[in-house]
């Protein structure tokens, strides 16, 4: 089955582990000197139970097997079965050290050099017999126990020297010392303490604060440039003054030829300004060493400062791909497909921001492959594939940025049921579609509202899908998304982000007077082209690059900035070339600045989203400086190239006048209900009480923009109506949408069948599904 | 360069002593009202063209002198750009044209721009430029009128009342109005 990356939620058990431990701890000091206590006895057993528990969730069954032993003995306690007797504090110290042990070795099959076995079989005698059985002398001979066994076990004896070895093998920090040896009689108090350091070994901090620390530091980051430009400053400062002092000499050595007297007269002077002169030269130079020297160390410090407070928001991917194979499961299960989720790189770590935007797009990549990917067993058999399917998921760093891959062994995609769609949907024309290659094809499902979906269902086929997690990876990650896929083998999502979203690589450009950053990570090329490499095309200036049309488009119009006279003619014409959703589009600019880092800011507070301007940079001058958003530079530039007119002018046409709606459906409540929300949202409602009165009103003329119908009503079903409409050519080019409460397969099937073009159950029915769905198959 | 860096080191502050000397006016304005029980409410008063306004002291954070701006591209006409208020970025907004102040010429944001009063809520922060600040003045609660009727709707809208202080007629501003975050939806310049 699916391998579960239990990494995450072992770091969490610690963490748990931590709080429980040391409160069992002093659990256990504090009913020594009070045995009788009951409510401290209630609150051990609970974080006793909760120990074994969570233990087990996360796969480490000794830890559950000991606090088991150790519930065990308390509930005799608790229930006075037995008495508490000081024994049993050594017995309980000894296993909860066993416990810290394990805990902090999880997963590293630290079970293997501790005799676990042996300390529950201890525990257990305890618990039976109320009377600790003597730990053995050795490990190695468990054959021989000590004698006395009233006396208490003794874990310095025992588990001392395996813990002694630790440190050495663990790389454990100082703490780890304190663990050894304790003498018998300061035991306790030793252990409290041992433990009491462990517990500071990791401090938990609300986000909020550590992203005003980070905050802070990119503040110190920008200082520190600007002072790394002033040591360059105060460097030209002090070359000027060796200038000076060069083009005084040789002025004095001029005015050797002037009479005696005169050089008489100006010696004093003369000597004075050369004394001040060579002494501004030399403190100039010594602080001007002393500032760089001092900067290039604070650089150094800034830049590790900066580092390590990147570090602290770091996690690792399983605490979100940790949740997938259970939502694969419910995927799987809701879709009817037989799939395995394998997980592969769960520990690659990245900033905690980008965690928590990126499970909603997986997620949606995920029901993307389970739904369109995976086919049914069957049709896999017959393949000769192996019936159930498989989702790869894997993570891993290249660079400075996580590249994060979702690939399925189902299908793939079609391109050729990708280009019907477009035709259908009016995205192509039948000879575009022809001449488009199949890769671009594929790429066709990162369009707005795309779908291929035969059916609109609640699930899949709104065509609300790639085009949204593209744009999300790219707007709010600041990364790419890519799709690969052969048909019939399969389909990998490939998905790749910069592993914070705080610093990114800029190129730097002039426009209007005005700089702007544009995102390293989307631009394909930068190039200066000669005015004669631009090709007029219908009225659009295109230019050739590596056998493809690139369409231009000056970023002035799409930015809607004014024209000024660029800085420096030049012959030359700057183009960037953006490459986005399998679209090139080239930007024609005033001119190149130069690439670098920058750090990303928000507009503020006051302006929640501009279009074309993704936030702000602060460059080292202080200026600030808008970055581009590339999604919506490819969408507004397209429009301006007139790529995407024909979609536009389409949808304008359709929008005039109310449209109207047929409902038929048998339940009044259902039928008003129904009407109420299209007459709020606008539009024309007839209704019919059943198919046969709904498909006698069609006959009549009544040209609805689209029936709504339920299934099961008298003198003539939803299918039948459906059925009737579809084989009718009058009335085939209505949109029907069936609102029911049937919700098997094999019903949306009979759907499908009857020529439905949506499908919506009434288990989920809500009233943005039905108008959502309602205005797509309009349009 | 470094007549430029000392220019932001003096606007620093001053921005700073404009803060402190506001704090304190505004503590000694309100040192007699633990006499007189009346509640009373403090106002900056400021100039837009030929008029003045006035803003409740309690939002404003503080203010801003000798920024440069950064434009924006395709935002509403009356947000000028951006500036950066030590790190913070923070949006910069023509007040006289949201609220069409008349015979008030737009603003050119290449030309030295007078004061900002950076205003703030608890989500949003804004700098609003106006013409002149004036001083603090304390009016009673009850003193504060609901805005003329004679404003036309789009200026009332961004009025929450109307004072009448040493024979002026004073507009108190609707910062909340004013603080509505722009762009939820897409939003543009009409081109």
């Amino acid at each position: 089955m699916v391998e579960f990356d239990r990494s995450a939620f072992i770091a969490k058990f610690q963490e748990e582990a931590t709080d429980l431990l040391q409160r069992l701890n002093e659990g256990i000091i504090t009913l020594e000197a009070e045995p009788g206590n009951r409510p401290l006895v209630d609150q051990w057993l609970r974080d006793a139970h909760t120990l074994k528990g969570s233990s087990r969730m996360v796969g480490l069954i000794e830890i559950s097997d000991i606090a088991h032993r150790m519930e065990d003995i308390m509930v005799k306690v608790r229930d006075g079965d037995m008495p508490y007797t000081p024994e049993m504090t050594d017995s309980f110290f000894e296993a909860l050290d066993a416990v810290v042990y394990l805990a902090e070795n999880a997963g590293k099959s630290a079970a293997d050099d501790y005799d676990v076995v042996e300390l529950t079989d201890r525990l257990a005698s305890l618990a039976a017999t109320g009377v600790p059985q003597a730990a053995p002398a050795v490990k190695t001979e468990p054959a021989g126990p000590v004698d006395e066994p009233q006396q208490p076990a003794s874990p310095a004896g025992e588990p001392g020297p395996e813990l002694d070895a630790l440190p050495a093998e663990d790389d454990e920090s100082a703490v780890a010392d304190e663990d050894v040896t304790p003498t018998a009689d300061g035991q306790s108090a030793a252990r409290g303490e041992a433990l009491h350091s462990k517990t500071q070994a990791t401090v938990r901090i609300r986000t909020s604060q550590v992203d005003r620390l980070l905050n802070l530091v990119s503040e110190v980051v920008i200082s520190q440039i600007k002072e790394e430009q002033r040591v360059r400053d105060l460097r030209l400062a002090a070359g000027l003054s060796v200038e000076m002092q060069q083009l005084w000499s040789r002025l004095r050595s001029t005015m050797s030829i002037l009479p005696i007297d005169e050089q008489n007269l100006l010696s004093a002077d003369m000597k004075m300004f050369d004394d001040l002169l060579s002494t501004q030269r030399k403190s100039l130079g010594a602080i001007s060493k002393a500032y760089a020297d001092d900067t290039s160390r604070t650089s150094a410090v800034v830049g590790d400062l900066q580092e390590q407070a990147m570090e602290l928001r770091m996690l690792p991917v399983s605490t979100v791909f940790n949740t997938f194979p259970r939502a694969m499961r419910d995927l799987a299960r809701q879709y009817n497909k037989d799939v395995e989720l394998v997980i592969q790189g769960g520990d690659t770590e990245l900033d905690k921001k980008v965690l928590e935007e990126i499970n909603d797009p997986l997620v949606h990549i995920m029901r993307n492959a389970v739904d369109h990917g995976i086919e049914p067993a069957a049709d896999r058999v017959a393949a000769g594939k192996p019936a159930k399917g498989t989702i790869n998921l894997s993570a891993r760093q290249e660079g400075d940025h996580i590249v994060i891959e979702v690939s399925d062994d189902g299908a793939g995609i079609d391109p050729g049921r990708v280009k019907a769609a477009a035709i259908r949907k009016g995205y192509l024309t039948e000879s575009e579609a022809k001449a488009m290659s199949d890769r671009e094809a594929r790429y066709l499902i990162f369009e707005k509202g795309f779908s291929t979906a035969a059916i609109i269902t609640e699930l899949s086929g709104r065509g609300v899908g790639m085009d949204v997690v593209r744009e999300f990876v790219v707007e709010r990650l600041k990364g790419s998304l890519d799709v690969e896929s052969e048909f019939g083998k399969g389909t990998r999502f490939r998905l790749t982000i910069p592993l914070t979203l705080a610093i990114i690589r800029a190129l730097l450009l002039r426009v209007s007077g005005q700089t702007f950053a544009l995102p390293t990570a989307s631009i394909e090329e930068t190039a200066r082209v000669e005015p004669s490499e631009i090709i007029k095309v219908e009225g659009h200036e295109v230019i050739r690059r590596q056998r493809r049309t690139i369409p231009l488009v000056p970023l002035r119009d799409i930015l809607g900035l004014d024209t000024v006279e660029p800085e420096h003619a030049s012959s030359k014409i700057p183009v960037a070339t953006l490459s986005f959703s399998g679209h090139r589009i080239g930007l024609l600019v005033d001119a190149f600045v130069g690439e670098q880092q920058i750090v990303i800011k928000t507009l503020g507070t006051h302006l929640k989203r501009v279009d074309n301007v993704a936030g702000v940079t602060i460059l080292g001058a202080g200026e600030v400086v808008p970055i581009l958003n590339v999604p919506d530079l490819m969408t507004n530039g397209r429009q301006l190239t007139g790529a995407r007119m024909r979609r536009a002018t389409q949808v304008k046409e359709k929008v005039a006048g109310p449209s109207r709606i047929l409902i038929c459906e048998d339940s009044f409540t259902t039928r008003e209900l129904e009407r109420s929300i299209f007459e709020a949202a606008g539009y024309d409602v007839e209704t019919a009480t059943d198919g046969a009165m709904g498909l006698a009103r069609l006959r009549e003329g009544l040209n609805p923009d689209a029936v709504v119908t339920d299934v099961q009503m008298p003198n003539m079903t939803g299918f039948e109506l459906t059925k009737a409409i579809k084989s009718d050519d009058m009335l085939a080019h209505i949109p029907v949408i069936i609102v029911t409460s049937l919700e098997r397969e094999e019903e949306k099937a009979e759907g499908i069948n009857a020529g439905a073009d949506a499908y919506i159950t009434k288990s989920v029915f809500n009233q943005d599904t039905l108008l959502e769905t309602v205005e797509r198959l309009i349009r | 360069m470094s007549a430029h860096e000392l220019m932001t080191a003096n606007a620093l502050v001053s921005a700073q002593a404009t803060e402190i000397l506001r704090r304190r006016a505004a503590s000694l304005a309100q040192a007699p009202d633990d006499a007189v029980s009346v509640e009373s409410t403090g106002l900056l008063k400021f100039r837009l063209g030929q008029e003045w306004y006035a803003v409740p002291i309690a939002m404003v954070r503080e203010i801003h002198n000798e920024y440069a701006i950064t434009r924006i591209p395709r935002v509403p006409d009356y947000i000028l750009g951006v500036v950066n208020v030590r790190g913070e970025i923070v949006s910069v907004t023509d007040l006289a044209a949201l609220i069409r102040v008349p015979s008030r010429v737009a603003l050119d944001i290449d030309d030295e721009l007078p004061s900002a009063i950076i205003v703030a809520n608890e989500t949003c922060v804004s700098a609003l430029v106006v013409d002149e600040i004036g001083d603090i003045i304390d009016v009673a609660r009850e003193a504060i009128e609901p805005p003329l009727s004679t404003l036309d709707k789009a200026q009332a809208e961004y009025m929450s009342g109307s004072v009448f202080v040493d024979g002026l007629l004073i507009g108190v501003v609707n910062i909340e109005k004013i603080l509505e975050p722009i762009g939820e939806s897409h939003d543009g310049r009409a081109s």
